[in-house]
This record gives C-alpha cells, sequence and structure tokens, in this order.
C-alpha cells in the first residue's frame, strides 16, 4: 500500500471504514445489462455527470462521454457484459485526462501567442472554452448543495478526485475501482483516504 | 467510519444520482445521438469489412479482363466486329507522314524530277 504522507494507521483505519460502503440507491444501477445498448443507456448521464465534474465544461465532458461510448463498444463490445462498468469507467477516466492536457497545452500555447496578458497589462485567464449554456445545477433542487460538492471535489488533487468519484458516488467496489484507475487497490484506499479527510474539511458545514 | 463520513458519502452520492436523473432534455438528446452512432458504428466498419475485399476483387477482374482480351486467342485471324466497321468506313484523311513510307516521299522527288526534266525535250520536239 501507498504511504507517501506516512499517515499509516490513520489512512488504513479510513479505509477500511470505507470498504463497508453505504450501498444506497446503488443496487439499481449495478445490474448487468442485457446488452450493449441497455448499458451505455443506463449509464451516459452518469458518465456525463462524472466527466463534467472532473472537466468544468459540458461540451467537453459530451465529447469526452462519446468518446468513451465509441471506444467501448469498438474494443471491448465482445466482453462479458459483467466487466463493461470497471472498463467504460477506465476509458471515460483516460478520456478526461487527455483533454485535461490538451487543454492545459491550449493554455500554454495560448500564453505565448498573446503573452498572457491583455492590452492593459493584466494577466488574461487560461483558455477555456465557451460554455453559454445555463448551470445544469441550478435545474436541481438541491442544488446548493450539488454545487457544494463539485467545487469541492474540483479542488482536490485529481487522483483522489478519481478515487472519491468511482469508489462513492458510482459505487464501484475497491478492485473495479482500481482497474478503472490503472492503480493497485491500496493506491485506491489510500486516495480515498486522503479525499474523504480532504472533504470532511471542505465541507463542514454537511456536519 | 464515522457517522458524518457515512452522511457525507450517502449525501454526495444521492445528489450526484440526482443530477444524473435530472440532465436537461438538449443534453440528454445529444448523449442519446451519440449512443446510436457508437452502436451504429461497429456496422459500418463491418460494412467496411466487407467491402474493401469486394472491391478489391472488381479490381482484379477488371485487370484480368483487360489483360486477357475476349475472342483475342483462338480467332486470331479474324478481323472483330469493330476493327471491320472501322475498315469499310471511307479514308478521306491523307496518310501520316509518320507512319508513311520514306520511300514514298523519295519516290516522289523522283517522279517530280523526271517531270521537270522531260518538259523541255517534250517542247523541243514540238
Amino acid at each position: 500500500m501507498e504511504h507517501e504522507d506516512g499517515k499509516t494507521d490513520e489512512t488504513d483505519d479510513a479505509v477500511n471504514g470505507s470498504l463497508a460502503l453505504d450501498t444506497t440507491s446503488l443496487e439499481d444501477i449495478r445490474d448487468v445489462p442485457a446488452n450493449m445498448n441497455a448499458f451505455l443507456a443506463g449509464i451516459e448521464r452518469r458518465a456525463w455527470r462524472m466527466a463534467e465534474i472532473h472537466l468544468g465544461n459540458r461540451d467537453d465532458a459530451m465529447d469526452a462521454v462519446q468518446d468513451a461510448m465509441l471506444r467501448l463498444v469498438r474494443h471491448y463490445g465482445e466482453k462479458p457484459a459483467g466487466e463493461w462498468t470497471p472498463l467504460f469507467w477506465g476509458i471515460l477516466r483516460r478520456r478526461i485526462v487527455d483533454l485535461q492536457r490538451r487543454r492545459k497545452v491550449r493554455s500554454i500555447i495560448v500564453g505565448w501567442i498573446g503573452g498572457g496578458r491583455d492590452d492593459e497589462g493584466d494577466e488574461l485567464p487560461s483558455w477555456d472554452p465557451a460554455d453559454d449554456a445555463p448551470d445544469p445545477s441550478a435545474r436541481l433542487q438541491d442544488s446548493q448543495a450539488y454545487g457544494d460538492i463539485v467545487e469541492a471535489l474540483r479542488r482536490l488533487p485529481r487522483r483522489q478526485r478519481e478515487a472519491f468519484t468511482l469508489r462513492v458516488m458510482e459505487g464501484l467496489d475497491v478492485a473495479e475501482t482500481a482497474a478503472a484507475m490503472g492503480c493497485s487497490d491500496g493506491s485506491v484506499k489510500t486516495h480515498l483516504s486522503r479525499a474523504m479527510h480532504a472533504l470532511r474539511d471542505q465541507l463542514e458545514a454537511w456536519r | 467510519m464515522s457517522q458524518n463520513d457515512r452522511n457525507l458519502e450517502r449525501r454526495a452520492r444521492d445528489l450526484y444520482l440526482r443530477a444524473s436523473r435530472d440532465v436537461d432534455p438538449a443534453m440528454a438528446g445529444r448523449l442519446r445521438a451519440a449512443r446510436r452512432a457508437a452502436l451504429a458504428g461497429p456496422r459500418e466498419s463491418i460494412a467496411r469489412r466487407l467491402l474493401i475485399p469486394a472491391s478489391a476483387f472488381a479490381m482484379v477482374a477488371l485487370a484480368s479482363l483487360i489483360v486477357w482480351q475476349p475472342g483475342g486467342g483462338g480467332t486470331a485471324g479474324e478481323p472483330t466486329a469493330i476493327s471491320q466497321a472501322m475498315d469499310n468506313e471511307p479514308n478521306d484523311l491523307p496518310p501520316d507522314a509518320d507512319s508513311a513510307d520514306p520511300t514514298l516521299y523519295q519516290n516522289l522527288q523522283f517522279y517530280s524530277w523526271l517531270a521537270y526534266a522531260d518538259a523541255p525535250s517534250a517542247a523541243q520536239r514540238k
């Protein structure tokens, strides 16, 4: 197990607790699908929300989900349906990381071209595609709370955010989360523990 | 895990699932279209997989037709209908200088000299 910050005991305690994850309202989304269409139909909206949390942009999230669907069908359509879930989340995670890296490169290039400063010498914001659509969270009855958790998640390091969203929000087990993240079970537990610790601090008002 | 942590997990998950259910209709439509496109993708590639050998076969067949001219083997001496028709057409054009026999032009020069040489003797005879 990874112990990068030396908080071995605290991490393990938290991890063991997390293994007994409360699976309320997850049962209906974990049934083995009858076919690929049913699988994608059941997961597509959650996948888009997940991508939106990580990317912070609706259209980029849409691109990531579309590409993940295409790759799953093309490369893993012949696999047993029970394996599709971790495969899909793994593909989507990689697409999200690709888009984040591409966006970073664009920011650097825009910085080089424009010098990162406007005519008055003020620093320009980093490049971000236009997103004129209304905030989807405004449609939610509990939109403020959803906005809080999304904001808190976006402040987390990427691996911690991935561990929390896949393990807690999407309800994958530790092995599936590890497969989707491309790391060991121990790393998942460590990232998740740290994410929980950070979120506890950030979401003090939720207690 | 403390009760607070359980509450945090449950609440985060509930909000996420609710937000996923409440995706706006426009985005839901785009997701449906993306799913259909993804599912249609392999069918296209299967069609392409069948089309590539078919077109290759057609190319080979065309090439062999060009190389092996029908009727050219057993009836080499007999002109085809097309060549017969061409032979029957009146040939009004002068012979091509490149393809004509060079001795023809030598002979023409000789005959023109002969005609010129014969002309004074014919006049003297008169």
